[in-house]
């Protein structure tokens, strides 16, 4: 071996195998796309025949390669999704008969989207990541990248105003009048996402419009139609639509399902506590999960784990079941022990495979199970689904059922957290308090149902317009708080002015009768009001609300202003 | 026994041998020699005369336990240990591929920067 006498690498040598590994991994990956192409023509060509076998066998070849070859080159989120649909076409293989084309076609082609997804995301080194993330003040607002749609909607009335709300709402929009004109577009133009109007096509005339354009656009779709009967949503699923909307559209609950899409695409990666005293073992675990995409600690020290907690903030903690000193599921009942860690994910890892200590343990505490050894692809697909489901639970009890935006008390709790926060690092953080201006007179001319669809355009707004790390929540029935950490007043009031403006700008309908809406805002910055805690900033805040509203409303408002 | 030193490689990747052929020749200071497939691999093998032999799985034209197979038929290499690099991961196809007469299976994706010491640990196995 040329590595020293202790069977470590020189800081020298391993400095150029680092260098060799990212020139071949760059050439890899320039390749990619290359062996994408290949794939959806075989994907393309299958059509229900014989010599389907032989495509399918092809496409798993190419898909086993993809496995292997990825994770070698650090791609691991696509060797797991490749190594997943491998599986997936060797068992249609087995199978005595061939399976449906449509659904094999479908299926392959979502396979196709993820692995591009996976093949251009995970190419970002640590370093890119660093330089890239988003400066302090660079909201949204001040020329963030804006999402880009395309829409394909005949009516040019429809279409007009389609593109003028969902450009209030943030998004770069580019209408076509007929779908054929993709096929144009597309020689070098990608959209984030697609929309199209079918009208009152029925059933396969869908596919045959649509369905090449699409292989080629790999993009999330969302498909507006006339009729909501089961044969359209069946084929607009096998295109593998993400949404089906029914006319008329809702420009709201259409930016409502993109937000969903994207929000699916940007998730945070899953952190995850793993408690063994076994180190070796603890590290592989750790290198398999931070492979794909998680954020691991190891405790090796369980009398540690009420503070690791705490601290680290695990969204699903694994726990080694045998331990000197301290058993897993001592440990399981002392975080449980805790009422803010009631809904905590803990899952046992244990090569104990006698069922009934497995069910005492399970008592004792933990959710699950999961009994070593386990295959790497095994754990990463059982932390993820737990984590994603453990999110969504988490989802529904804090935040609004209405608009998704947290509920009264955690924003409160919200407040709270970053003004200490920014006390601490010295940095600035905005409070604004949002009203909706005479909104009891929305709800007694319109009705509840158009008042509802009134704040939940308010609440996309704000989400659209604001940065991840920013906060909002849902005060009241039409009152709003936004927590805009390391924000001074003058760009916050920016913003909310520039919120302020195009909540103005969309227009809401009712029986045909078309209407605007207004808001009013109360700005408070940490800086300006000295030595502010959390309650005060929302009580100045609330105050220049109440001052915006007497100047006569549809104005934002700085506190003591 | 003498160190190991020369390793075949039967690999129809592109991507994979320059990868692997880097973590062995610049880590594990091995000489390498790369075949893209079993057919060259059985040209090959007799005059190289490697001291280890790993070969991929999936190979178009002859696959891994095929050239396996041929190559076991060597007097010249009887004593040469072999094994298997590939991206199965079932229990049940890793037993099989073993119970063919490899001293190892060898999981894909593979560390670049563990790859040779593993090599090395197979070669120490007796």
């Amino acid at each position: 071996m040329t590595a020293d006498a202790h069977g470590e690498l020189t800081s020298e040598l391993a400095n150029d195998i680092a260098v060799e590994i990212d020139r071949l991994r760059t050439h890899y990956v320039g390749r990619l796309p290359e062996e994408f192409i290949a794939l959806e023509v075989q994907i393309a060509a299958l059509d229900g025949r014989e010599k389907d076998r032989k495509l399918l066998e092809n496409i798993h070849h190419c898909l086993h390669k993809l496995t292997g070859s990825g994770g070698t080159f650090g791609l691991a989120a696509m060797s797991t999704e490749a190594r997943e649909a491998e599986n997936l076409v060797k068992s249609w293989l087995e199978a005595p008969h061939l399976i449906a084309v449509d659904a094999a076609r479908a299926a392959l082609l979502g396979v196709l989207s993820r692995l591009r997804e996976a093949g251009t995301h995970n190419t970002v080194t640590p370093s890119a990541v660093n330089t890239t993330s988003s400066a302090p003040f660079s909201h949204q607002a001040t020329g963030e990248q804006r999402l880009n749609l395309w829409l394909v909607e005949p009516d040019a009335q429809v279409g007009e105003e389609l593109v003028r709300a969902l450009t209030q709402f943030g998004y770069q929009v580019r209408r076509f009048a007929q779908p054929y004109e993709l096929a144009a577009a597309i020689v070098g133009a990608r959209p984030d996402a697609l929309i199209i109007d079918i009208g009152d096509a029925a059933g396969m005339a869908i596919s045959d419009t649509v369905s090449h354009t699409l292989i080629t656009l790999n993009c999330p779709l969302l498909l507006v139609s006339e009729h909501g009967d089961f044969e359209s949503r069946a084929s607009a699923a096998r295109l593998g639509a993400s949404g089906f909307l029914v006319k008329p559209i809702d420009a709201a609950r259409l930016v409502d399902h993109l937000e969903r899409i994207f929000d699916a695409q940007q998730a945070l990666p899953c952190r995850v506590l793993i408690v063994d005293d076994d180190a070796p073992l603890a590290e592989h675990f750790r290198l398999v999960l931070c492979a794909a995409g998680m954020e691991v600690d190891v405790l090796s020290e369980p009398a540690r784990i009420i503070e690791r907690v705490a601290t680290f903030r695990p969204e699903l903690v694994l726990l080694d079941v045998n331990m000197p000193g301290h058993s897993g599921p001592e440990l399981a009942t002392v975080i449980r022990h805790h009422d803010e860690w009631l809904s905590l994910p803990i899952v046992y890892l244990s090569a104990e495979t006698d069922l009934s200590k497995q069910i005492k343990a399970l008592n004792r505490g933990a959710d699950d199970f999961i009994t070593k050894p386990v295959s790497d692809p095994q754990l990463v697909a059982a932390v993820r689904v737990r984590v994603a489901r453990s999110r969504q639970l988490g989802e529904l009890m804090s935040k609004d059922s209405l608009t998704g935006l947290l509920k009264h008390s955690r924003i409160k709790e919200k407040i709270v957290v970053e003004v200490g926060r920014a006390r601490r690092n010295g940095t600035p953080v905005s409070v604004a308090m949002i009203d909706i201006d005479h909104f009891k007179s929305v709800n007694d001319t319109y009705g509840h149902a158009v008042g509802d669809s009134v704040i939940k355009a308010i609440a996309h707004l704000l989400r659209q317009r604001l940065r991840k790390s920013d906060t909002v929540g849902r005060y009241g029935g039409e009152e709003f708080v936004a927590v805009l950490p390391e924000c001074d007043e003058a760009t916050a009031k920016q913003i909310l002015d520039d919120i302020r403006e195009r909540f103005g700008a969309l227009r809401f309908r009712h029986d045909g009768i078309e209407f605007a809406s207004t808001l009013s805002a109360g700005v408070a910055c940490s800086t300006t009001l000295s030595a502010a805690d959390g309650n005060e900033l929302l009580i100045a805040a609330d105050a220049a609300l109440y001052t915006a509203k007497h100047a006569g409303r549809n104005q934002v408002r700085l506190a003591g202003e | 026994m003498s160190a190991l030193q020369k390793i075949l490689y039967v690999e129809d990747e592109p991507d994979i041998q320059a990868i692997a052929r880097m973590a062995l020749e610049r880590i594990g200071g091995f000489t390498v020699k790369v075949c893209s497939s079993g057919e060259e691999a059985l040209q090959t093998a007799v005059d190289f005369a490697p001291d280890m032999i790993l070969l991929d799985v999936m190979m178009p034209g002859m696959d891994g336990p095929t050239t396996l197979k041929a190559l076991q038929g060597f007097p010249a290499l009887v004593d040469v240990p072999m094994a298997f690099m590939t991206a199965k991961v079932q229990p049940s196809e890793i037993a099989h591929l073993k119970s063919l007469g490899v001293r190892d299976v060898i999981a894909k994706p593979f560390n670049p920067l563990t790859l040779a010491a593993q090599i090395t640990a197979i070669w120490e196995q007796k």
